[in-house]
């Protein structure tokens, strides 16, 4: 399946901003089930500068300036993905990812190999996922049961979260902290992303932050509007001997052909779409207006 | 006389512990006994007179550490002892191995981590020692740099074990202090005790300078000749400061903050008077996570946005290279020996503290069960306040220490708590053991390999038996002494001045924030003088019409109250009633003494003076020693008029008489230590904006109103005395005093240094000498200075003092001078726009409040 995603970000400034220095993570990375096939980044005005990297986690960054005065600022980020995730997806449902148990995760993740090694940073605390607290782990642990596969534990920690928290627009922002998201039990998709990953670590077991997109589907009947779409995020859990697996808790389920990756990291501060800092007295409005279509 | 025997060492051996000085059996070592003989043959007196001097020497340079969180902890007087540490050369060679190979294997460490991470995969280094370290910055990640070490200067702390060999107890590398507070005790040190430096052949420090400055210059991006070469600091108010600004005169490199830098192009650029100059290496003293707001911490103003983009593209090089500080980490302890063999096949050769760090189950059992005589550190943040000596951890404490480590333990390290050996300090009149710890410092050689100094930044415990030792909580330092049996023989040296020179001569070249400190110095400073004289004038005028806190009936003083008001811009004060409906004429003392000592109030005295003071900080690597002397007498002039409990108006007059003759030898002492090119162009600007603004301020505030001829007359000598010119104005009229003659002195006479129009000539004078001026079209600070000198020649005396039929106001001249005024204002304003721009300020485009701790 051919997806195209155009995702377009408007700061407008009250005030002229001489200079602007930015990083943008917009560009969709490739992996199993997922290849880039196009992809074009459009900035208005015109940057003087305009580089590209691959970081720590392989995600790819983009980074430019504008030199001169400027109102508006206009990312325009489009590309042309084939998703093929179904055989991926199948493979969580294998024998060899669901009859790894918590405690063999855990014994597992205690071997010095490479894979395990680089894995096993993710459970470390990262920049927002932090601190955690006792009601994380008693959160998690009432799934996790130590004969019990991670796989089917993990799965029922996503439809606990979805079910237990309520979607809530505007009450977060990216610097609420997370145990104020626990307690509360409201947020967006970032928190939710963000209040798994936490769960797990404070469980012993590695967890990252995946940044990307969701195609929503219009009502029956209806025609499909544009920018209605939005950028999304979910996480996936580290399994020893399998890999990865990906769950969406805001929808309550494993990522197929709807979902687009960007990059992954340790949280949402690894990957924020775009960042930067201006010269000059910006207050500002941000506009975001994501599409995504099959092709 | 045995030591034992000795008075001055009388109580030092009561308590047992290792000595530097002395064996076991309480004999001098050989490698002491020069200067033991030396403190016997002095005796207590001149021990202690030396003690004395080198105070005053310290206090004299300016040296100053700032305490954080201390409200007088701003500039704390240097605390170093009179009693050198010795180190005999042969012991030193060894010690000297050490840190090299410390060194190297850090440099290896580094490139490791941030480039294969085979240390990590091979599990010779746990994940999270590193990944787990707030220093490793993911977004260094596979730099490629041009020159071939990571690791360019590394401070090791050494401390002597029970074992009788010097052991490595702490490093650091983000951002090392001290090579310039060795060097400066050094100075001072040699100074008080000449003969003795001399016959214990002592090894001097210079030739490691050289070196250090060999290093900033090699290490530019492909190996660019003559490099720009700056030093960033973070601000007057780092703890450090006095060294930041003492190396970059010492070298004479610009020193910057973050606001004088920009990222351009891809290269990193200095905001300088003359526009933007290009900079190939920075030495820092800013913290890693703080020198990008853009990809590393948000919320910091000390760095600049899109530095590391100019470090991955080769275009800037950074000493030490941004991500160095995950290698300052005791978490690498405990694996120190199997790295060492991994990388360099050797086994360490300075012994360390033994250390468990608790990510590994074994080690962290062990070390909740003897917490007690533990000390705890976290792997990163190893400054002060996170350690803890479990001996002194009541059980609460513990209880909470615990729960910290069992939450993160690969967060923890604890380490042996080691009975280090003491040393002889001079305090009181005699020596006390005390507890020592020694930093010096090793850097990159361009020829390979690391160059270490030959001697380094002692610190002793601030009393006997407190193991603790740090700055931060009040320590003593003292100067290493690397001492030979025979003279040791002197590499070459060279001045490195003149290498610099074609970077930092030329006004064009000065930054422009140290520009406008230097303007802003010139400005406060004559405010401070000339308010100053009009605050006495007024004191000595109602201590002699009264000598209570009530309102005055006499329109002499009442005028003159009014216009200090008016000087100070402090209204309503005098003029009129506040808010509340309170009158400050009803208490014209109180008002009066507020307007003197109240800091906290903006145009108050003592505010001006902080402001100044602030400046000069802000600039004091251009100071001269000189300056530094007066200054000080200026602070203590103050200090103790503010520490009086309601001082008198007399008191005050007095303090005000003193202050007055120190700031006209400050600003004869600015005038001959400072160059015109390294900015001295921009303190007269600064200086002359004011005299002019002042003089105006107190001519509209005395002369423009008409009263009877009797106050009238007394206004205009209370004006000339306030002006200084009393004298003057006798001497050049002869007659009585009128006002068409006062104004023709005070404003007119251009031969008149005090006169407005020699002030504003002379302003227009400087002002061309500005990079930009006398190109071609005029710039608007330059027509606006023309417009203020043509205002003020446009009308006659006569036409000036002229009062319309039942007027009581001096119109022309009230309207000329609020018109000078107004184009004054406007020069000032677009100087400081053409100038020193720092108005735009870098922002976050989304504000993300995430602290990194």
């Amino acid at each position: 399946m051919n997806i195209s995603v155009s995702h377009i970000t408007t700061y407008n400034y009250e005030s002229p901003v001489s200079y602007s220095h930015n990083i943008a993570t917009l560009k969709p990375r490739t992996l199993e089930g997922q290849k880039v096939l196009d992809y074009k980044i459009d900035i208005s005005p015109k940057p003087n500068e305009f580089s590209e990297r691959i970081d720590f986690f392989g995600n790819y960054i983009t980074r430019f300036s504008i030199q001169h005065g400027h109102k508006t600022l206009k990312v325009t980020a489009k590309s042309i993905i084939e998703r093929d995730y179904s055989k991926v997806r199948e493979s969580f449902f294998s024998e060899k990812c669901k009859s790894v148990t918590y405690s063999n995760a855990l014994e597992m993740l205690k071997i010095i190999s490479p894979d395990i090694i680089n894995a096993k940073q993710f459970i470390l605390d990262s920049i927002l996922v932090k601190n955690n607290t006792e009601s994380m782990h008693s959160y998690a642990m009432e799934s996790f049961k130590p004969n019990r596969s991670v796989f089917e534990a993990t799965n029922e920690l996503m439809t606990r979260i979805f079910t237990d928290f309520k979607f809530v627009p505007g009450f977060t922002n990216v610097s609420t902290p997370l145990s104020k998201v626990m307690k509360e039990k409201k947020g967006v998709c970032q928190d939710f992303a963000q209040i798994a990953i936490a769960c797990l670590r404070s469980i012993g077991l590695p967890a990252r932050y995946m940044s990307g997109y969701i195609e929503t589907l219009p009502p029956p009947g209806k025609i499909k509007l544009v920018g209605t779409d939005a950028s999304h995020a979910w996480f996936a859990v580290y399994i020893p001997s399998f890999g990865w697996v990906d769950f969406d808790p805001t929808n309550n389920q494993i990522p197929e052909n709807q979902h687009i990756v960007l990059g992954w990291g340790r949280d949402y501060y690894d990957v924020p779409p775009l960042k930067g800092v201006v010269y000059g007295n910006a207050g500002s409005k941000l506009k975001v207006a994501v599409d995504i279509r099959s092709i | 006389m045995t030591p034992e025997k000795n008075p001055l060492f009388k109580d030092y051996f009561k308590e047992k512990s290792y000595d530097e000085m002395f064996t076991t059996s309480k004999e001098v070592k050989p490698s002491w006994l020069p200067l033991y003989e030396k403190i016997n043959a002095l005796g207590p007196e001149a021990l202690k007179n030396r003690q004395e001097e080198l105070d005053w020497l310290l206090l004299e340079n300016g040296v100053t550490y700032n305490i954080y969180d201390d409200p007088k902890g701003l500039n704390r007087p240097w605390n170093l002892n009179s009693i050198p540490f010795i180190i005999h050369n042969q012991e030193w060679k060894l010690i000297e191995k050490g840190i090299e190979q410390r060194a190297k294997i850090y440099d290896l460490v580094l490139k490791d981590v941030y480039g294969e991470r085979k240390l990590i995969e091979k599990g010779i280094i746990p994940q999270e020692v590193i990944y787990a370290h707030l220093g490793f910055l993911r977004q260094c990640d596979q730099i490629n740099y041009s020159f071939d070490k990571l690791l360019l200067i590394y401070a090791a702390e050494i401390s002597r074990g029970p074992d009788g060999r010097m052991w490595l107890v702490n490093d650091r590398v983000e951002a090392p202090s001290g090579i310039g507070y060795t060097l400066e005790n050094r100075t001072n040190l040699s100074r008080i005790h000449p003969g003795i430096f001399k016959k214990m052949n002592v090894q001097k420090l210079t030739d490691f300078l050289y070196k250090f400055n060999d290093l900033l210059t090699s290490v530019a991006p492909n190996k660019k000749e003559n490099p720009n070469i700056v030093i960033l600091t973070p601000g007057s108010h780092n703890e450090t400061y006095f060294e930041h600004a003492f190396l970059a005169s010492y070298f004479g490199y610009p020193l910057v903050q973050g606001n004088d830098l920009i990222v351009r192009d891809g290269f990193l650029w200095m905001k300088s008077l003359n526009g933007l100059k290009k900079i190939d290496v920075v030495y820092r003293r800013v913290d890693d996570a703080y020198v990008d707001p853009l990809e590393l911490r948000e919320d910091s103003h000390l760095g600049v946005a899109g530095l590391l983009d100019v470090v991955r593209r080769n275009n800037i090089t950074i000493v030490n290279p941004i991500g160095s500080a995950v290698v300052e980490n005791p978490g690498l302890i405990p694996f120190m020996p199997a790295i060492a063999k991994h990388l360099l096949n050797e086994e360490l050769i300075l012994p360390q503290i033994a250390s468990w760090w608790c990510g590994q189950k074994k080690e962290k059992d062990y070390v909740l069960k003897n917490i007690k005589k533990l000390v705890i550190k976290k792997i990163d943040k190893t400054n002060r306040e996170s350690i803890h000596f479990g001996q002194y951890l009541s059980g609460e404490e513990i209880t909470k220490v615990k729960a910290e480590i069992n939450k993160c333990p690969y967060k923890y390290v604890a380490q042996e708590q080691i009975s280090f050996s003491t040393t002889p300090t001079f305090s009181n009149g005699k020596f006390e053991p005390r507890n020592m710890v020694c930093r010096t410092f090793a850097i990159a050689s361009p020829k390979g390999g690391y160059t270490v100094m030959p001697g380094g930044l002692v610190r002793v415990a601030s009393k006997p038996g407190n193991v603790r030792v740090s700055n931060q909580r009040g320590g003593i330092n003292k100067d290493l002494w690397i001492t030979n049996d025979e003279k040791p023989v002197l590499e070459n040296s060279y001045s490195f001045k003149q290498q610099n020179i074609a970077f930092t001569s030329g006004l064009a070249d000065l930054p422009s924030l140290t520009a406008e400190n230097l303007f802003w110095a010139g400005r406060n400073l004559g405010r401070t003088l000339s308010i100053a004289r009009h605050m006495r004038v007024v004191l000595n005028q109602l201590s002699a019409h009264q000598s209570e806190n009530i309102r005055p009936d006499s329109e002499k003083i009442i005028t003159l109250l009014k216009s200090i008001t008016h000087l100070t811009n402090t209204f309503p004060g005098f003029v009129e009633k506040d808010k509340s409906g309170k009158y400050a004429l009803d208490n014209p003392i109180t008002e009066l003494h507020s307007l003197v000592l109240d800091e906290k109030r903006p145009g108050s005295l003592a505010n001006t003076i902080g402001l100044f003071s602030n400046s000069y900080f802000a600039i004091r690597n251009l100071w001269s020693a000189d300056m530094w002397r007066v200054f000080y007498d200026i602070k203590n002039i103050w200090d103790k008029l503010s520490n009086q409990e309601e001082p008198t108006s007399n008191a005050i007059v007095k303090s005000l008489d003193r202050l007055i003759t120190r700031l006209i030898a400050f600003m004869g002492l600015i005038e001959e230590s400072i160059k015109v090119d390294q900015g001295l162009l921009l303190y007269f600007i600064g200086l002359q904006m004011e005299k002019s603004l002042l003089t105006i301020a107190k001519v509209r505030s005395l002369v423009v109103h008409k009263h009877d001829d009797y106050t009238d007359h007394e206004l205009l000598i209370l004006l000339l005395n306030s002006h200084e010119s009393l004298k003057l104005y006798i001497h050049t009229y002869r007659s009585n005093i009128n006002i068409e003659n006062v104004l023709e002195l005070l404003l007119m006479d251009i031969k008149y240094p005090r006169s407005l129009a020699f002030t504003l000539k002379r302003l227009w004078k400087d002002i061309s000498c500005l990079p930009h001026s006398n190109l071609g079209e005029l710039h608007d600070y330059e027509r606006f200075i023309l417009q203020a000198i043509e205002q003020l020649n446009a009308q006659s005396i006569a036409t000036l003092v002229e009062i319309k039929p039942n007027s009581y106001i001096r119109e022309n001249l009230d309207s000329m001078l609020e018109n000078v005024c107004g184009l004054l204002f406007n020069t000032s304003q677009t100087i400081t726009n053409r100038y020193f721009n720092h108005s735009l300020k870098q922002e976050q485009l989304v504000s993300q409040n995430f602290t990194n701790n």
